[in-house]
């Protein structure tokens, strides 16, 4: 592990500025946010892009030209994104929205010594958060910026691009369709995926005879009940890749005979069974499983499009039967599997339902005490492409804070590696990660080690 | 309403009066022409050919008479022409266009400010409620170096704002005129806050490559105003040498002079002064008499200075903290009124017709020997002038201008709308201002512009154009993408 010492002359912040859109924009709009959105008042995403250039050798000033490119091209993609560059306010009813007045985003530039290879192979979390900058927001929020991008030059060739984002704006694919909305214009050409900016689906023209999914409900509910813990505890984050083999292999150990034939698991599921299996029995429990929740992004399942900018993220507790025998690994799956298809359409329009109708009292903050597994596997970072840089290296994300047992990312890997490959950045104590790395139900499917504790 | 009626029909008799009076005077000359040009042909013809062939031939000329009285024609005809100044003529000129990414929203520049100035909300209040009377829009321009929080206002940044502003309007006038760099004759550069060694214009020759022998001078401190002083002295120079082109830049530096301290009196320039620049191009070469834009006709210069109110009234100094910032005193709007009087009194009887001088003469009289509680008449200006281009300094300067000078909105429609656009570019103003009238297709062959500037010291300098050819529309220039949307409608106040 490196000393703070050393940490501290790696990377050199140079300065701080705004960058605002190139049209202005008319005065007088503002932007409400969903139910959804609000779950996620209390929380912030980081994510760090590294890249390597596509020219063998930088002239002198050449990364001052291409650092000028990538904010010019930053103000013209901020034309279609008012939200970003406005300022939060609060309505009548104290709750935030967003004044679309223009005011911009927050790019701050550093300088970090050796090269990007150099970086990507000593790199812990600690390390990785000095190349995203973030603020918490000030006691006057209306001169906060909601958005920040970090732009890292490696003195030795390679760039690392940080940003970070308040999640009531903003969550995962968003956060990735507006660094992959930069990249477009960067390479001159139109955004692929053009944000939309439009309320969730109406709940209103429902005819709900059926019976409404109560889990889902009560585990919200339940959040709003339980008090937000403030734990002081020292967490580490580790990243590991899975190959597309490993992955498949991981898939089908998982696999189970179920009533009409196999039954495979998506990656997703293996995966989170493995690492809940794994953490529980790091933790202590022999036979059983901690307390649990998943977190997916049910764009898909809305019927919206990629490009809905705002939160579509919905956690939901997967419930274990106190003890199991067996293959505890394999259970897990399974009870993974069931919760994931019982997050349909009509359940998923239930809760939001039931979100509406109790705005008074949602939750703050949903991601609470459980250790909890995200699937932001919808996205591709890697197909954001900046001009002079060539495809990224490596893309890192984390959802802060963490409050609770734990918390698995599971993120796509590059796409050499195959569809199937994943990252897994998991958020442990200290003592807890080093465990992870030796235990066997990870280490049989022969992870790369990306970051250490 | 029945008060109203008669003042109605009262001032439209008296409207025709005065178009009667001012037809009269003015064309006096022709008037009383005409009959003694009637009365001699009529004469004439009652005379008849034969009589008038008599008439000649009783008239003895010899040679010696005859060749002297053509020597002394030619004489007088010679020395005539020699005394008469050169026409300067003003080729083109081009703006600098600043760049998008350096566009200051009003929510940019207000967070910044409280980012700057955590530890003075009532400064950062104080900046708000200037920014939402200035009649700013938002897309101004600060340059790079102030985007930084905090500012960065180093030598080399300001170097680089100066080098960014001055070559873009050179190069685009360069191009727009054909002029070859090695053809400069008179370089002048002006710009008031910044001063480095060598000077702005050593950096242009530097640039260009401009010929050894230039005459290059370089103007520093003169305010707002600067832009007309060196038009003054390019059409001193070109006077003095025939055949010659000069090019004048006139430019405000922002970068360097950056208030970031507290006191409220300084806090105001940060507020108005914006990025920008321009480059003209004066001849006295007969040869540009068909493509030339502009001729020049007055510059009229005066300096309030020996008043001491006056000469405080814009003054750099050091506040509390010893942070060096511009200090705009309250008297400024009398000071400015008086110069402008002061301005005019002069400019009038150059520019006036004969109709207005007199009424002011008379006036003037009247007030002197019969009454002097009698009104000062104040002379329409508008009947010299079809344009007016007023330094954007701010608000009140053009609000105080019409109302002095009774001018209608459209008349100051330019300096309104380039405020808004552009902000306060000091010296430069103007040049913006003559590009928006020549962009929305208003300027015709004959129409004459009066360009009026202050400046601290206390100045007001301005300058009378004619317009030497109608110039077509679309032209290229700083409104090319957003002419369209002028004028716009100003608020009083900006919520912000």
């Amino acid at each position: 592990m490196a000393t703070n010492n050393d940490n501290n002359n790696i990377v050199s912040y140079i300065c701080k500025r705004t960058v605002v859109s190139t049209k202005p924009i008319e005065p007088g709009k503002y932007m409400t946010f969903s139910v959804l959105d609000r779950c996620m008042e209390k929380n912030h995403i980081r994510m760090v892009y590294y890249y390597q250039s596509s020219s063998t050798s930088l002239g002198e000033g050449e990364f001052g030209k291409m650092t000028k490119n990538l904010k010019e091209t930053l103000s013209e993609m901020l034309n279609y994104y008012p939200m970003v560059t406005g300022r939060l306010v609060r309505d009548s009813e104290e709750k935030w929205k967003v004044k679309c007045n223009d005011a911009g985003v927050r790019v701050v530039e550093a300088k970090a010594k050796g090269s990007v290879e150099e970086w990507l192979k000593n790199v812990d979390s600690e390390k990785e958060h000095m190349l995203v900058y973030w603020e918490d927001m000030y006691h006057k929020p209306y001169y906060w910026s909601t958005f920040y991008v970090q732009i890292t030059e490696f003195e030795e060739g390679g760039l690392a691009i940080g940003l970070s984002c308040f999640h009531l704006l903003a969550d995962y694919t968003s956060a990735t369709n507006f660094l992959k909305a930069w990249s477009d214009i960067s390479l001159g050409n139109k955004i692929t995926v053009l944000p939309l900016f439009h309320p969730l689906p109406s709940t209103r023209k429902r005819i709900s005879n059926h019976h409404p999914y109560f889990e889902l409900i009560n585990h919200y509910k339940s959040s709003i009940e339980r008090p937000i813990p403030i734990k002081e505890e020292k967490y580490t984050i580790i990243s590991l890749g899975f190959s597309h083999q490993m992955v498949n292999a991981c898939i089908s150990k998982a696999q189970f005979n179920g009533p009409s034939g196999p039954i495979t698991m998506t990656p997703f599921e293996a995966l989170a069974g493995l690492f809940w299996a794994s953490i529980s029995n790091i933790k202590g429990l022999q036979n059983g499983l901690i307390d649990m929740s998943i977190c997916l992004d049910a764009r898909k399942v809305l019927g919206l499009d990629y490009g809905f900018f705002g939160n579509t993220m919905i956690y939901n507790k997967v419930h274990s039967n106190g003890n199991l025998e067996g293959n505890i690994f394999v259970q897990a799956t399974r009870y993974i599997g069931e919760v994931v298809a019982k997050m349909d359409n009509e359940g998923i329009m239930d809760l939001i339902e039931w979100l509406e109708k109790n705005e008074m009292n949602s939750p703050k903050m949903i991601n609470g005490p459980d250790l909890i597994c995200v699937s932001l596997e919808n996205v591709d970072p890697y197909l954001s492409v900046f001009q002079d840089w060539l495809k990224p290296l490596r893309v890192s994300c984390y959802i802060e804070p963490v409050l609770g047992e734990g918390q698995v990312l599971i993120l796509p890997g590059t796409p050499e590696e195959g569809p199937l490959s994943r990252v897994v950045m998991v958020t442990l104590k200290e003592d807890e990660a080093i465990k992870l790395f030796e235990d066997d139900l990870i280490s049989q499917f022969s992870p790369t080690i990306f970051m250490k504790c | 309403m029945p008060p109203m009626l008669p003042d109605f029909s009262n001032s439209v008799k008296l409207k025709y009066v005065k178009l009667g009076y001012q037809y009269l005077v003015n064309h006096i000359i022709t008037l009383t022409l005409v009959p003694i040009m009637l009365g001699v042909s009529i004469e004439i013809l009652r005379l008849g050919p034969q009589e008038i062939l008599n008439l000649w031939n009783s008239l003895h000329f010899n040679l010696v008479q005859i060749l002297c009285s053509a020597f002394l024609i030619i004489f007088v005809a010679t020395v005539y022409f020699m005394s008469k100044p050169r026409t300067i003529y003003l080729v083109d000129y081009a703006c600098f266009k600043p760049p998008v990414t350096c566009r200051v929203p009003f929510a940019t520049f207000m967070g910044h400010s409280r980012l700057i100035l955590k530890n003075n909300p009532k400064s950062v209040e104080f900046q708000m409620r200037i920014l939402e009377r200035s009649g700013l829009g938002e897309e101004t321009c600060l340059p790079p170096a102030i985007h930084y929080i905090p500012p960065k206002p180093t030598m080399e940044a300001a170097r680089g704002e100066a080098e960014l502003v001055i070559f873009s309007a050179m190069d685009s006038l360069f191009k727009k005129t054909g002029l070859k760099p090695k053809d400069i004759d008179i370089l002048i550069v002006n710009c008031s806050l910044f001063s480095p060694t060598p000077s702005l214009s050593a950096m242009v020759i530097n640039k260009y490559k401009l010929r050894s022998n230039i005459k290059s001078f370089n103007l520093s401190g003169m305010g707002c105003s600067a832009g007309l002083i060196s038009i003054d002295l390019a059409r001193d120079l070109l006077q003095v040498h025939p055949n010659s082109n000069a090019v004048v830049v006139s430019t405000e530096i922002i970068t360097p002079n950056y208030y970031q301290g507290n006191e409220r009196a300084m806090l105001l320039p940060n507020c108005l002064f914006r990025m920008g620049g321009a480059a003209i191009l004066l001849s006295n070469r007969r040869s540009e008499r068909r493509r030339a834009k502009y001729r020049l006709v007055h510059v009229v210069r005066t300096h309030k200075g020996a008043d001491d109110k006056a000469y405080r009234c814009v003054f750099e100094e050091e506040d509390k903290e010893g942070k060096v910032g511009i200090s705009l005193s309250k008297d400024l709007m009398a000071i400015a009124g008086e110069a402008l009087k002061l301005n005019i009194t002069t400019m009038g009887p150059l520019v006036l017709p004969a109709s207005e001088q007199l009424l002011f003469l008379l006036t003037l009289i009247g007030r002197k020997i019969f009454n002097p509680k009698w009104k000062p008449y104040i002379p329409d200006f508008k009947q010299a002038f079809e344009h007016f281009c007023i330094h954007a300094g701010g608000r009140a300067v053009i609000d105080e201008l019409q109302k002095n000078l009774q001018l209608s909105t459209e008349h100051v429609e330019a300096s309104r709308m380039t405020l808004h656009r552009f902000g306060n570019t000091s010296s430069s103003s103007l040049w913006y201002e003559l590009n928006y009238i020549e962009s929305k297709g208003r300027m015709k062959k004959g129409d004459r512009v009066w360009q009026i500037a202050f400046g601290s010291g206390f100045k007001c300098n301005s300058a009378v154009w004619k317009c030497n050819k109608t110039i077509k529309t679309p032209i290229d220039g700083p409104w090319t993408d957003c002419i369209d949307r002028y004028p716009v409608h100003i608020p009083e106040i900006v919520k912000l």
